[in-house]
């Protein structure tokens, strides 16, 4: 494998409307890394990821994947359908995007997430609905996976097992990518943080250039 | 296709999962099918119409020789409308309220001017302003027509007593005045008794020769008097409830709450469900995901379809209506059924794109189906610009292909042209669902 980004951003924009979501962003997500994207509401972490997913067309620029690049994605809100159980969920997802075997893949999910319930996905709690989310975005074995503030509903427990997931996913040549507005999580698992404020990318450096910046000034 | 298929799979499960919904889904437009029918069939009742009599009409009223019991002669003629006795006062205050749609005023004099056989007598109408009065104009026209052939036949043998005694002679009164009549019968015996000459000889040929054509006067008369007969036939055709037109009306008002609803829903519930972004970035497209959502509407509106002309054939069968249920015509209204139920589910998935969000998506695909529905049930001849609004649309194009495929004799120019209008309509409609599904993302 070359030693360039598995998954990259060129000056990559986007606007709804009149409303600029994203500024012109540069942004290169290499192999064995997890990048942090910070910054506050409506900073544009979820639209950047969306567009790095290929979940929505940037107005300007472009995304590069590399070849044979898999990319998983979870977004922020769970994406699910409510009247389908987990099971039935992973399955319909990994045929959509041509997962091999899917009800191999779909069981083996849900026994690696504790997900074994038939019962429609809507009624599961609020943990479970993020962590079906999180299993669809690891459909397929996924080079990057890019996860829209994954522990947002998750409780402590949950929290860490989920960051155990994606270190061990860095272990190897993967990359994680995830949006966070919990500064604390950063040195819990991030080599890198890219940091959003009002569309635009601010800063782009190692955990301990982030941390010797004043965190004050990014969030104002 | 194999996306599209994905998505109508899954789209089928979760309906499966939805009793309720599927339930509503399909008794909704059945019960605004019925209420349609109530509706036309309330159109078809008898109105109710006040008899205001001024002339005091006596209970027997005698024209030439023949004698009219009023009440028995009111209701032999009163067939398309029910007649009710009212005082000119209350007729008049009811037809302000509406109560009766209209009023018929036996003014005085009626009956002398009936027995005179000098002048016609007249009969008043008032009728409501609005919608009905037309149609009650043409019932009273009927009614009064039934009461002139009534009076025709009177009429006509009370001059036929007339050539009667022209021709045979005898005693006869007119306005009250006897008088005897010698008859040609007479003359010509009397001629037999003189003698002889030339002269009579031309009288007794008139005599002879006027005798024959007034033989003929009976039939000449009623001929007249009815240069055209309507005779009503006695087999009959099909019962309204199960024409053409009708199953037609079922099948594509059906077809337009089911296709819209499910269609607008089921794109705009993807939004919901936030699962947009997850099938676009992967191999379903916009295009596939609405024509998922047409696939759909096709689907479970075919399976529909195909169980109400069942049903209606069952019924057909079961009640041995005349012409039975053209069993041989299930395919070509099964094909109607599925290009029709396509073509009204592109318009749903042009509101579902538009709307965004299930409950609204539901709300507006309701309000456009039922103006929808109802500007298909107006006739284009009465209101034209209604047949053109209602051309834009699928239903009335589906009516017209459902009541073709099942009755017509030689359907398939009527069915092509409309099926070129579904066709049309369901594409474009198709490709501003494309346009509009990129909200969907946002």
């Amino acid at each position: 494998m070359s030693e360039g980004p598995l998954l990259a951003a060129r000056a990559v924009s986007r606007r709804f409307g009149d409303r600029v979501a994203l500024h012109p962003v540069d942004l290169e997500v290499r192999p064995g890394e997890v990048l942090a994207l910070v910054g506050p509401n409506g900073a544009g972490k979820s639209t950047l990821l969306a567009v790095l997913a290929g979940a929505l067309a940037p107005s300007g620029g472009r995304v590069e994947v590399r070849a044979g690049t898999a990319v998983g994605w979870a977004p922020q809100r769970p994406a699910h359908y409510g009247r389908l159980s987990a099971r039935e969920n992973l399955e319909f997802f990994a045929r959509v995007e041509k997962v091999p075997d899917p009800e191999q893949a779909a069981a083996r999910l849900l026994d690696e997430l504790g997900l074994a319930d038939d019962r429609p996905s809507a009624v599961l709690s609020v943990g479970n609905r993020q962590r079906l989310n999180l299993a669809i975005a690891l459909l397929g074995d996924p080079d990057v996976l890019l996860l829209d503030e994954p522990t947002a509903a998750l409780d402590p427990g949950e929290q860490r097992r989920l960051w155990e997931r994606a270190e061990r996913r860095a272990e190897g040549l993967s990359a994680v990518v995830f949006a966070t507005q919990r500064l604390e999580e950063l040195s819990r698992i991030a080599d890198r943080v890219a940091v959003l404020v009002d569309g635009a990318l601010v800063f782009d450096g190692s955990l301990a250039e982030h941390e010797a910046m004043p965190v004050e000034s990014l969030f104002a | 296709m194999r996306p599209v298929w994905l998505m109508l799979r899954k789209d089928l499960r979760v309906l499966r999962r939805s009793p309720v919904l599927l339930a509503v889904l399909v008794g909704y437009p059945i019960v605004i099918a019925l209420l349609v029918g109530l509706v036309a069939g309330y159109a078809n009742a008898k109105p109710r119409v006040a008899l205001v009599d001024e002339d005091g009409l006596p209970a027997v009223v005698t024209v030439g020789a023949e004698q009219f019991h009023v009440d028995r002669t009111i209701r032999r003629v009163s067939r398309d409308v029910t007649l009710v006795r009212l005082s000119p006062d209350e007729a008049a205050r009811e037809l302000r309220n509406g109560k009766i749609v209209a009023s018929v005023t036996v003014p005085a004099g009626f009956t002398a001017d009936l027995r005179g056989m000098v002048q016609s007598p007249r009969l008043e109408l008032r009728t409501t302003q609005g919608g009905l009065a037309p149609r009650v104009t043409q019932q009273v026209q009927a009614l009064v027509y039934s009461l002139n052939q009534q009076l025709q036949e009177a009429y006509i043998k009370a001059n036929l007593r007339y050539v009667d005694l022209i021709r045979h002679g005898g005693g006869g009164s007119f306005l009250g005045r006897n008088f005897d009549v010698l008859g040609l019968d007479g003359t010509a015996r009397l001629l037999d008794q003189l003698p002889p000459e030339p002269r009579l000889k031309r009288i007794k040929s008139f005599v002879r020769t006027a005798g024959l054509a007034l033989d003929q006067t009976d039939d000449a008369l009623r001929a007249t008097a009815n240069p055209i007969r309507l005779v009503r036939a006695p087999d009959r055709g099909r019962t309204w409830l199960l024409s053409a037109q009708i199953q037609g009306y079922a099948l594509g008002l059906t077809l337009s709450f089911l296709a819209l609803l499910l269609a607008a829903a089921t794109l705009a519930s993807e939004r919901d469900e936030n699962v947009i972004g997850r099938l676009v970035r992967g191999p379903v497209s916009l295009w596939q995901l609405v024509w998922g959502k047409v696939v759909l509407a096709g689907a479970v509106g075919g399976l529909l379809g195909l169980a109400i002309t069942l049903a209606f054939g069952a019924i057909a069968e079961v009640g041995n209506v005349e012409g039975g249920e053209p069993w041989g015509r299930l395919p070509l209204v099964l094909a109607g059924v599925l290009l029709a139920g396509a073509s009204l589910g592109a318009l749903g998935a042009l509101v579902g794109a538009l709307a965004r969000d299930t409950r609204t998506a539901s709300l507006v695909a309701l309000l456009l189906a039922l103006p929808m529905v109802f500007l298909g049930l107006v006739p284009s001849e009465v209101v034209p610009p209604a047949g053109w609004v209602s051309d834009a649309f699928p239903f009335a194009h589906a009516v017209r292909l459902f009541a073709s495929a099942l009755y017509d004799a030689s359907p398939w120019r009527t069915i092509s042209v409309q099926a070129a209008w579904l066709a049309g309509l369901g594409l474009a409609c198709t490709a501003l669902a494309r346009a509009a599904a990129r909200r969907l993302l946002l």
